[in-house]
């Protein structure tokens, strides 16, 4: 009888299928159920079907043929976001870049490259350190994630601090409108081409704005040097203070993160421990790069800074191999959650660097009145802090507890006069956290804009904007979508 | 209609899953192991068969959580949860990739075990399965007398024969790429020492170990063994080779035959009983082996007893590295790479011993494979049962190895056959070894110069 049902396909299916190919589409339920989410687990929801385009006439034409039709679509990289971006809540048609793959060319004398959306953002360095260059944007999950998505979240990552996020790294982009029309921005290198900034406005649009289908990207000269520290604390304060002594002392490291005590049971219990002493309470990871004259001297007053403010031990990094188990280490913080939690839900505040002390006590405050263990994870440098809520779905209630928590942690960021996100975007799960940081009009203003490039909202539907004045109604369908997920 | 059962059953409590679970038989998916994984996608470039399909029911991610929502009743054991489930290579590599440590491969051992329980395989795959997995592996006596026959067609020239007649064209592609490089049959260990309880040490007795033979390395690749026998032997080692012990049964627990593999692991668990050290030079054996304790989740007996012999399983090359290895001094003059199987690399974290040991040769130009550590393809019998996806891995994988070493050298029998199969499909000249086969050879050589110059 089931088979029966399959048989008599839907005709969007069928129309879909001649645009991509009988191998290129999925829309079984069993095999839709791997795209009910993205990193951000708290939300499921069916696609409609899934579809992978090889090329940019493929990725027009799907988009025209939804547009026509009225049904709702979204791109989808490699699935990693934590905010919910790629989660299909309208039964979108799911529009995966994952096979457009390729890195089409580099331009050392231009110190660019090319690539399509699905290409994994750490083999564009891979691809090109042997030739001395790399790309600099590098979120944690750069293993896995796509230079396409990368533009949708501006992505940032450890060492961002000294380089800048996705945007300052993006070149031009050529862009399938919602309604199908290709267009390219950018790309001449030019330092800034007359009229408005669109590429500064897609960057970061979080899908909602038109499919990236081609991007150029700047690429650098790998420094000629670089030397890591790692330094513990007994005291996550003096820890704080000391991130801030080293900027104000003129250093710019290449990056300066923190972790917390529960974040580094996570780390040690994971897949890539270093040996963190178990009583510690924060450890710092700096690193500097450049011309390698300057660093010991950096070095030197960055330990000098270190030790005015108690750290217990300090360590400079003997070798690459254990500069980079450190990074690994680091790298994969989050996912390393899953080894002490059954899940996670990460936080992506940014505030003053000066005000962290008081925001990791307001944190603690909220960990202690939820009854949840929140851990936490900084890029401190730059004042983006990834509080980790820990609990179980399978608690009733327990999801409902932490997603409060988060909301708690972001507003504890905004009222320091922070914001709500730092890269990891708003998506659906912080759209109704936007009102912290924006007012009704600024709301209404930025979705104006959005309805000039998505006027039938077709694309990446309900994400990034709480809905204006109907709030109410949106904080009930959050509260119900929360209530009957796992 | 899916989509209402997930909302129906969401709505209820979570907690009442396990009454939900759509495991109806024995022995199902470890709730433990799922929930460890957070969905962060870390391990998607690591996974062969989702670079090759790019759909995420493909990659360890999308196994994950469809192994999970049967157990939370939104999907049913079926076709559509199999095919996920049976194209896994079974290679681990999400395991290392996993910042969670979730144990991806053991749970899709045990999803296995499920689809096989409510769907027994049928048709020509279940004659050809239950051939070789009931009625071969597990009797060496058997194993030998095919080995015998395989030797007979090779050695009467039937082989020349049917290679000339053209009848290799009317097989399929990977059939006849198999029987292209099928080995030269040698002479079994189990056979050559019928009769002798102890293989004496060379000079002073450092230890006694027991050496699992392992079936199809013996009858294939009796060689191997000879070679592993050697080098134990010359390192001060007295080597047994337990009578009793039978296959690992890494087959048939990848298959999803949880009870055979259950049968096997208890026979080998008493064969090697006395045994201190049980060394293995097969990685997907050692990797098996290490891995009893899994099988006997429930039977707290057994459960401990197998404890106790995985703790005393040790690949070769690692044994070699932690107990002190003589440093050859004869030079073999060969530019070698090597290739890590997944079952030494990803599942038993051996990566660095082999390579010291081909580095302690004098003579050897050592070139690194980039991604060495990515499958072949082999994954025991995947590449009869699977052989296009086989074939693409193996494309990726022979694009990287060097184009012009002499040797790849690896410690796995299903790798060797498989990279084998790329080195003719590719028209390499590299020859395929087992990195002890190396060390061994150069041992010999500094034994004939010894005895030349004594
Ligand atoms: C363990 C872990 C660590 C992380 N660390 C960081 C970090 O350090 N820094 C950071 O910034 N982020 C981090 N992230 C978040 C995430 O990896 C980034 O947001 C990343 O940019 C998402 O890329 P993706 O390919 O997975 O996109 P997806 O998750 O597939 O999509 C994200 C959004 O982008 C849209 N999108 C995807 N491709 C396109 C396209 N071609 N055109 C238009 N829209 C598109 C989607 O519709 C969706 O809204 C982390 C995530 C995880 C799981
Ligand atoms: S074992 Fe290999 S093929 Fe299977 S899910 Fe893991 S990485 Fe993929
Ligand atoms: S298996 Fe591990 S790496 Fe893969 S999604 Fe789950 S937690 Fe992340």
């Amino acid at each position: 009888m089931k088979r029966k049902k399959q048989n008599k396909v839907d005709p969007h299916i069928r129309s879909l299928t001649k645009i991509v190919g009988e191998s290129e589409i999925l829309y079984k339920p069993e095999d839709l159920i791997s795209y009910d989410c993205d990193g951000f687990t708290v939300h499921k929801a069916l696609p409609k079907a899934v579809v992978f385009p090889k090329n940019t006439e493929e990725v027009a034409a799907l988009v025209q043929y939804c547009h026509m039709n009225h049904l709702p679509f979204l791109a989808r990289g490699a699935g990693t976001g934590l905010s919910g971006g790629a989660i299909p809540l309208n039964e979108e048609i799911i529009i995966s870049l994952v096979k457009m793959k390729q890195l089409l060319c580099v331009d050392y004398e231009n110190r660019q490259a090319v690539v399509q959306p699905g290409y994994v953002n750490l083999k564009l360095t891979n691809s090109i350190s042997d030739k001395g260059y790399y790309y600099a944007p590098d979120p944690s999950s750069q293993y896995v994630c796509t230079i396409g998505g990368n533009v949708a979240e501006n992505a940032g990552g450890a060492h961002c601090l000294k380089y800048g996020v996705t945007t300052n790294h993006i070149l031009g982009l050529e862009v399938v409108l919602p309604h199908g029309e290709v267009i390219e921005i950018g790309g001449e290198g030019a330092p800034d081409s007359p009229g408005y900034d669109l590429m500064g406005l897609l960057t970061g649009s979080e899908g909602t704005l038109g499919i990236v289908t081609k991007i150029t990207v700047r690429i650098l000269k790998s420094p000629q040097g670089k030397k890591t520290v790692l330094a513990y604390f007994d005291d996550v304060e003096e820890g704080s203070r000391a991130v801030s002594d080293i900027i104000a002392a003129g250093i710019v490291p290449a990056a300066l993160e923190m972790m917390d005590k529960t974040a580094i049971e996570g780390v040690e219990a994971g897949t890539f421990p270093v040996g963190h002493p178990p009583d510690i309470e924060a450890f710092l990871l700096i690193e500097v790069d450049g011309i390698m004259a300057g660093l010991e001297e950096q070095i030197e007053q960055i330990l000098e800074v270190c030790e005015s403010w108690n750290v217990r031990e300090v360590k400079v990094a003997k070798s690459e191999e254990e500069r980079s188990r450190w990074w690994a280490n680091r790298k994969t913080g989050f996912g390393a959650m899953g080894a002490i939690s059954p899940d996670y839900l990460v936080q992506d505040g940014v505030i003053p660097r000066s005000r962290l002390p008081e925001v990791l006590k307001e944190i603690e405050k909220i960990s202690r009145e939820s009854g949840l263990r929140i851990a936490n994870i900084f890029h401190a440098g730059d004042g983006n802090l990834h509080p980790l809520i820990l609990f179980d779905s399978r608690v009733p209630g327990e999801t409902e507890k932490a997603l409060q928590a988060g909301t708690a942690c972001l507003k504890a960021c905004a009222d320091v006069g922070g914001s709500i996100t730092g890269e990891h975007g708003v998506g659906i799960e912080k759209k109704e956290e936007m009102r912290f940081i924006f007012t009704e009009e600024e709301i209404e203003a930025q979705l104006d804009i959005r309805d000039v490039f998505n006027p039938y909202d077709l694309l990446n539907q309900g994400k990034l904007f709480p809905k204006p004045s109907r709030c109410m109604d949106v904080k009930k369908i959050v509260k119900d979508t929360v209530a009957v997920q796992s | 209609m899916l989509k209402e059962l997930m909302k129906k059953k969401d709505a209820s409590l979570p907690c009442e899953e396990n009454t939900l679970s759509n495991y109806f038989a024995k022995d199902h998916p470890d709730e433990a192991k799922w929930a460890d994984c957070v969905h962060c996608g870390m391990c998607l470039e690591a996974c062969p068969t989702y670079l090759e399909t790019g759909q995420e029911q493909h990659s360890p991610r999308g196994r994950v959580h469809l192994i999970k929502s049967v157990a939370e009743g939104k999907l049913n054991v079926n076709e559509a949860f199999a095919d996920p489930v049976f194209q896994c290579l079974d290679c681990r590599a999400c395991t290392t990739a996993c910042p969670a440590d979730v144990d991806v491969g053991g749970l899709i051992e045990e999803a296995r075990g499920q689809v096989r329980q409510a769907m027994p395989l049928r048709g020509w795959k279940g004659a050809a399965g239950s051939f070789f997995l009931k009625r071969l592996f597990p009797h060496p006596n058997r194993m030998q007398t095919v080995s015998g026959l395989l030797k007979l067609y090779q050695q009467s020239g039937l082989q020349k024969v049917m290679r000339r007649s053209g009848a290799m064209k009317v097989m399929p592609d990977h059939l006849a790429g198999m029987e292209a490089i099928m080995p030269e049959m040698k002479a079994s260990v189990q056979k050559t020492y019928k009769n002798v309880d102890l293989i004496p040490a060379k000079g002073a007795v450092k230890a006694r170990v027991a050496m699992l033979t392992g079936c199809i390395m013996d009858v294939m690749f009796g060689d191997i063994n000879e070679s592993t026998i050697h080098v134990l032997t010359y390192n001060g080692n007295e080597v047994t080779l337990p009578k009793q012990q039978t296959c690992c049964g890494a087959l048939h627990v990848h298959a999803g035959d949880r009870d055979t593999g259950r049968k096997l692991a208890k026979q080998n668990i008493e064969a090697f009983e006395d045994a201190g050290k049980v060394i293995v030079n097969a990685a997907g054996c050692g990797c098996a082996l290490k891995e009893y304790p899994e099988l006997f989740k429930d039977d707290p007996e057994w459960r401990d007893r197998a404890e106790k012999f995985a703790a005393k399983v040790e690949d070769v090359s690692k044994y070699l590295c932690d107990t002190g290895y003589v440093k050859p001094e004869s030079r073999i003059h060969k530019s070698i790479t090597y290739h890590d199987a997944c079952h030494l690399a990803h599942g038993q974290g051996v990566r660095h011993e082999p390579r010291q040991m081909l580095q302690d040769i004098p003579g050897v130009e050592y070139k690194e494979m980039k991604n060495a550590d990515t499958c072949c393809g082999s994954a025991g019998i995947y590449n009869l049962t699977n052989p296009e996806m086989a074939g693409a891995v193996l494309d990726r994988k022979m694009a990287d190895v060097p184009e012009d070493v002499e040797m790849i050298s690896m410690g796995n029998p299903g790798c060797m056959l498989q990279m084998a199969m790329g080195v003719q499909k590719y028209g390499r000249r590299s020859e395929i070894v087992h990195t002890i086969q190396l060390l061994d050879w150069a041992y010999q050589k500094d034994e004939q110069a010894a005895g030349k110059k004594g």
